[in-house]
């Protein structure tokens, strides 16, 4: 199954200028319990879809939320010459295909 | 009496929770009028709205001015004053004027004057600057009391004498000291949102914890609701919790849409820093009160061992011109990302003929990659691609320039295989360079390490 079919929100946006945050929760315990053990979603495989070495990848699961937080580095500060998303808002889409 | 005394006053003599109405999350979008008349009828006694943010960019602040349209800005100003003054209770501003720097808080103040002047109000203001002295700022930088986070270089006294402006971020210290002193309006420079709220309840000796936490979720209005949304929410808080309601009845403040807010814009759901101390929810709990009400409590607060103030501040980078087109060619899309290096080559031989290369150009080849940080290998070729060539000059005329010379010569690039002879790309309207002015970086992002951060933001009261 791919998250985008199991996860009600799936977002980016940035947490200052210079790091990303994205945010996944669920309609449910089950789900998020499912897949907060996923190592689809670790550090390592983020990092390779991000392309970004796994050591700059942070994984903070949220069960009060039912939600998982991924925290990474800006590739360029919000707002710099070639910047391509001021507010960080664009930048979830390839976690939408991750299998779980 | 001014309304923060009697509130203070009155909660004294008669303690009971207290109510604040967070109107806005970003003053000057419209306030929907219905919620926010349903706050006032519930009689809070506070009104607290946000005006800006970083997250806009770094031009706003460097050009002082607002990301918001005047028109919609004045009325939004106009109708939060004057449910302030009709209830008789503060009216708290932050970060005024999208970025908070002198221009934004003067901007800021003119209209609330105007507003008070062509309504017939009469009350006590204090403008509260978050500008932060140049002379005292390169002082810290040689002092080594200036750090750097996120990866940020290290400061330099250079970068904070170029810079256009520089503000820092305000905690709770002037917002008290503006209340204790006996106002009406509070409107201050950068501050954070939290400080907005829970200040008046540090003010009453309300447990910090809880006022910061519920400030921290209430300075978004009913963002923490399923559905989210913009409408103005009622926070009550008392010293064991706080209960949240959307004044809007179709949004629901859940248990866990009120959790999940911790996560909004935040690198750490559980810990958050403020100038004033640090701010932790590992031991936040959120109840149902009915199906639209949650009360919240569990958050604690530990008093930083000496203020830090985050810096912001913004630097000028030259004059930016943007070109706007399109295609539909899938010769000229698939070729494309390697195309455009070589238009760009062609238009520096033409642009440099007699001056030096002086400016950037760069594409975004909306359809391939121009949103995405990352982009898949072997993605399917889209049958449009939408192109923005932009160019940041020493001046406009030599940005202008730049984009009018590109847009000539790739509408016209030859190439392998090339059918389309008379056209590469479509142009949505005519001109299609756009001279967009001055163009900013984010140049100071940094810690300010200070024994005494209330003096960096000094309190000035007026009266209108």
């Amino acid at each position: 199954m791919k998250l985008s079919d199991i996860a009600q929100v799936i977002r980016s946006k940035n947490a200052g200028p210079r790091r990303l945050t994205l945010d996944i929760m669920f309609g449910s315990d089950a789900d998020y319990h499912r897949v907060v053990q996923s190592p689809a979603l670790g550090a390592e495989n983020i990092g390779r879809l991000y392309r970004l070495p796994p050591e700059q990848v942070t994984i903070i699961p949220y069960p009060a939320g039912r939600a998982i937080k991924i925290v990474m580095a800006r590739s360029i500060m919000a707002g710099d010459p070639g910047d391509y998303d001021v507010y960080g808002a664009q930048q979830h889409a390839p976690l939408l295909g991750i299998e779980v | 009496m001014t309304a923060a005394a009697r509130i203070i006053a009155e909660l004294r003599r008669t303690p009971r929770p207290i109510r604040l109405l967070g109107a806005s999350g970003q003053l000057g979008y419209g306030i929907p009028a219905a919620s926010f008349k349903a706050g006032i009828d519930r009689c809070p006694d506070l009104i607290g709205c946000d005006m800006g943010s970083i997250d806009i960019g770094p031009t706003y602040l460097g050009k002082g001015e607002m990301a918001t349209s005047p028109e919609a800005t004045r009325r939004d100003l106009r109708r939060v004053l004057l449910a302030a003054r009709q209830l008789d209770i503060p009216l708290v501003i932050g970060t005024a004027g999208s970025a908070g720097a002198g221009p934004h808080l003067d901007a800021t103040l003119a209209m609330l004057r105007d507003i008070a002047r062509l309504d017939g109000l009469h009350f006590r203001m204090a403008a509260i600057r978050a500008d932060i002295p140049r002379r005292l700022l390169r002082a810290a930088v040689r002092s080594g009391k200036v750090t750097s986070f996120d990866g940020m270089p290290a400061l330099t006294e250079q970068d904070v004498t170029e810079a256009a402006h520089i503000v820092g971020q305000m905690g709770m210290g002037p917002f008290r000291k503006a209340l204790e002193s006996g106002i009406d309006v509070i409107v201050a420079g950068r501050a954070c949102d939290t400080a907005i709220f829970a200040s008046l309840p540090a003010v009453l000796g309300f447990p910090l914890g809880l006022a910061m936490h519920m400030a921290k979720i209430i300075e978004c209005g009913s963002l923490c609701c399923v559905p989210g949304g913009r409408d103005p929410i009622l926070a009550e808080l008392d010293h064991d919790g706080f209960v949240l309601e959307s004044m809007n009845p179709d949004r629901s403040a859940t248990p866990t849409s009120v959790a999940a807010h911790s996560l909004y814009e935040q690198s750490d759901p559980f810990t958050m820093q403020e100038p004033d101390g640090t701010l932790d929810l590992t031991h936040a709990r959120y109840q149902a009160v009915d199906n639209r009400r949650t009360r919240v409590s569990g958050a604690t607060w530990r008093d930083a061992a000496r203020p830090t103030i985050k810096l912001e501040g913004a630097c000028k980078i030259g004059e930016r011109a943007v070109l706007l087109c399109g295609s539909a060619d899938p010769r000229f899309i698939g070729q494309c990302k390697a195309l455009l290096p070589n238009v760009a080559d062609l238009v520096r031989t033409l642009v440099c003929e007699e001056l030096p290369m002086d400016y950037t150009l760069r594409f975004r080849v909306y359809g391939i990659d121009g949103v995405r940080m990352v982009v898949p290998e072997n993605e399917p070729q889209p049958g449009e691609v939408f192109i923005m060539g932009e160019c940041i000059a020493p001046t406009r005329e030599r940005a202008a320039e730049v984009v009018r010379t590109c847009k000539q010569f790739l509408l016209h690039f030859g190439y392998p295989g090339r059918l389309s002879t008379a056209g590469n790309v479509a142009f949505p309207f005519t001109p299609p360079e756009v001279s967009l002015g001055p163009a900013y970086r984010f140049s100071v992002y940094h810690l300010l390490h200070v024994d005494d951060a209330d003096s960096l933001f000094p309190v000035e009261i007026e009266t209108t």
